[in-house]
């Protein structure tokens, strides 16, 4: 169970998996929605908090208690008022993470100077996926993996805890491979707050307090979950 | 007993694997416009004419070396000769009308008539004997025959054989036979007032008008005059001549104004479908290409990314006008057609190149039918189809697709990844959309044969910035992921990296086999 809250703004046909993957994983999730038929769904799919509520109207909004670090997630069909509702909550909840979906580049660049902090585009990524697999069929198969919750293999990323005998190693110096693992990139505090890949060729080193990503079989990311907590 | 020989040889040819093969190549060459190396031997062809046009024309005043004269004689006209036959031979099939005809009668217990296969096929040779391409590819034999010079006037069909290898003057020619009626209702109209006219200065100035001696100049005088030429050869000197000459100069100047726009008029509703069948032709030229079907965002998005990368071997076809008009205006190749109709996806070259079709529609049932459309009329076509829902990509897959792209699937998953994990989002992100910072590519040995042999240690992955995801070991196809740095690479071996866009490139470059055409 993560302990992030999220708010998902819109409830389609398309994003049922979401709603459920998120339901299920977090701690705290809202649906809210803007029309009756949409809330009608999301109760009868077994969401108990679902809020109906007019997203055009700035009072409505204020009223969703949302925290500072909170997600708000902008799936609205809509992608005019997708990127009016990413405006408003990013004035509403500066402190807020604002997460948007978008159908174009036109759209994408909207939503960034409205205030979105992530922002997905639909076609971009299905445009690159169609390329992997003309191009790149094992790399494609293997991301599949990576992606499906299905599979026994996935990214993972761990915070180096104190008292972790990676603290004040150099990544060069360490062999993750003899864990089964690959490490593909870590946020190393000392230099900034930015996620910094491995193969980009600086030299880092392991502190308290920094996050690495790595791949491999679920089983391996987590022994070595528990071998950096010694 | 006769007529069992022809019957045995007749079943013999039909059996016989080489025959089949031997008279499928050379309809191919001779035929078959999306043949690959068909274009090889239309430039071989018009180059053999081009040459013998100019032996022929130079002889006129010249005296040609013998060598020369050698060349059109033996070589030119037995390779015309050659290919007129080869035409004739492939135009219809006698042994198979004869074996069909034999069965037939086996069948209905009748007596086998060789004469009904026979005439059949007789009737269509004749018919491909007189046609004037035909016609054409006899006369151009003929000025090769050098005892009568008469048959040089025959050089002409050699011009006109070319008609036969030159597209543009095809087109030209059915777009001129899409108005046939009308021009041939402005011919008759023509020849009455030319008939008409030519008859009155004969009978207005054939005393008084020294130039005009017969009927003959009569009509030629209204003929050059008509078509506005007017040499002044031949001119009116009565006024009743001079009134006949005034009607029909406007009559000629109304048709020519006429003419020209039943010309232009054909041209422009023809002009986009003669646009299209060119792409179209152009595309087939390839031995491998990509169709595209539906011009939406996804198509705009893959072809923003990639269309460079697949230089022109691309095709868009959309049934909105409007869209196609946008993709051209974009600078991409797009026809107006509706991809889910048989005849459209058979106008590629499925049977020679190496398809791959995108169903990018934004409807499900649209992007299944043109999915069991491609399946159908090829299962060598690769498909890739987008789909919607879960439910959706399980149809595309019975229809045959052999890959399906879920926008929403794929959206869903990165939003979770943004939630849960947020730092290793950045990683799946630029993995996923492919940005230079971190892109994971594979490498196969076969094109590195560098690489054949080679310790995965000695690699050096590190050094070059690079991460060594995987292996997929050849034959087996078994995926190793994080491979053991002892691993020797084999020739089939797909090697799984990961890094900056320009280090992956680098290290291609190094192992990559130099090949020498």
């Amino acid at each position: 169970m993560f302990k992030q809250k999220a708010f998902m703004f819109g409830y389609s046909q398309e994003r049922l998996f979401l709603a459920h993957e998120l339901g299920y994983k977090l701690m705290s999730f809202i649906i809210v929605v803007n029309d009756k038929e949409a809330y009608k769904k999301a109760l009868k799919d077994g969401y108990t908090n679902v809020k109906l509520l007019d997203v055009t109207d700035d009072i409505a909004l204020e009223k969703l208690e949302v925290q500072e670090n909170d997600y708000l997630i902008c799936v609205m069909d809509d992608h005019y008022l997708n990127v009016f509702l990413t405006l408003s909550l990013h004035e509403l909840f500066p402190k807020a993470i604002v997460v948007a979906l978008s159908d174009s580049p036109h759209t994408t660049q909207k939503l960034k100077m409205a205030g979105a902090s992530k922002i997905i585009d639909l076609y971009q990524v299905s445009a690159n996926r169609i390329h992997n697999i003309l191009h790149k069929p094992v790399a494609t198969k293997l991301v599949e993996r990576l992606l499906s919750s299905d599979e026994d293999f996935s990214f993972k990323e761990m915070a180096i805890p104190s008292g972790s005998s990676l603290d004040g190693v150099m990544v060069d110096d360490f062999d993750f491979s003899r864990h089964g693992v690959i490490l593909v990139g870590m946020i190393d505090k000392r230099l900034s707050n930015q996620f910094i890949f491995i193969t980009s060729g600086l030299e880092n080193r392991f502190d308290v307090g920094d996050t690495i990503v790595c791949i491999g079989y679920n089983k391996d990311l987590e022994k070595f979950e528990d071998y950096i907590k010694l | 007993m006769f007529k069992d020989i022809i019957v045995k040889f007749a079943f013999l040819i039909n059996g016989s694997y080489s025959y089949r093969k031997v008279k499928e190549t050379a309809s191919n060459f001779l035929q078959n416009q999306d043949y690959h190396y068909k274009k090889y031997f239309d430039i071989f062809m018009i180059s053999l004419i081009i040459v013998s046009i100019t032996i022929l024309v130079y002889e006129v005043k010249h005296t040609v070396p013998e060598w020369m004269d050698f060349f059109d004689i033996y070589i030119v006209t037995v390779i015309f000769t050659i290919e007129y036959l080869a035409r004739v031979w492939v135009y219809n099939d006698w042994h198979l009308l004869v074996v069909k005809e034999y069965g037939e009668s086996q069948f209905l217990n009748r007596k086998f008539s060789l004469w009904k296969p026979t005439k059949i096929a007789l009737k269509g040779k004749l018919e491909y004997l007189f046609s004037p391409t035909a016609i054409i590819d006899l006369l151009a034999i003929l000025p090769a025959y050098r005892p009568l010079r008469v048959l040089r006037i025959f050089v002409l069909f050699r011009v006109f054989k070319l008609l036969r290898y030159t597209k543009s003057i095809n087109q030209f020619l059915s777009v001129l036979s899409s108005k046939k009626f009308e021009l041939f209702t402005l011919l008759f109209l023509l020849l009455f007032i030319t008939i008409t006219a030519g008859i009155a200065i004969y009978v207005f100035e054939e005393q008084k008008n020294g130039n005009i001696n017969s009927l003959f100049d009569a009509l030629y005088w209204a003929l050059i005059t008509i078509s506005t030429v007017g040499y002044g050869d031949i001119s009116p000197v009565t006024t009743e001549g001079r009134v006949v000459s005034m009607a029909i100069i406007i009559t000629g100047i109304a048709m020519i104004s006429f003419v020209t726009s039943v010309i232009v008029s054909a041209f422009s509703e023809k002009l986009t479908e003669l646009k299209e069948n060119r792409i179209v032709e152009e595309i087939n030229k390839n031995e491998e290409f990509m169709i595209i079907c539906g011009y939406g965002q996804m198509t705009r998005m893959f072809l923003k990314h990639y269309a460079i990368e697949y230089k022109r071997r691309y095709i868009v076809i959309d049934n909105n006008r409007e869209k196609v008009e946008e993709a051209i205006k974009e600078g991409y190749s797009a026809i107006h057609e509706d991809a889910s109709r048989h005849d459209v996806i058979a106008k590629f070259n499925t049977d020679y190149a190496k398809i791959t079709l995108l169903a990018l529609t934004g409807s499900d049932i649209a992007n299944i039918y043109i999915t069991l459309n491609a399946k159908a009329l090829s299962s060598h076509i690769k498909v890739i189809t987008r789909a919607s829902t879960d439910k959706i990509a399980k149809k595309c897959k019975l229809a045959g697709a052999d890959s399906v792209v879920m926008p929403s699937l794929i959206a869903n998953r990165m939003l979770f990844s943004a939630i849960t994990q947020p730092v290793m989002y950045k990683a799946i992100y630029a993995i996923l959309t492919g940005q230079h910072l971190a892109q994971l590519d594979e490498i196969n040995v076969i094109y590195h044969r560098k690489l054949v042999g080679k310790k995965l240690d000695e690699l050096n992955f590190k050094e070059h910035k690079l991460l060594c995801i995987g292996l997929q070991v050849g034959r087996s196809g078994e995926f190793i992921f994080n491979p053991p740095m002892r691993l020797h690479l084999q020739e089939e071996d797909i090697l799984l990296i990961m890094g900056r866009k320009v280090s992956i490139e680098h290290f291609k470059t190094l192992y990559e086999e130099i090949r020498y055409v």
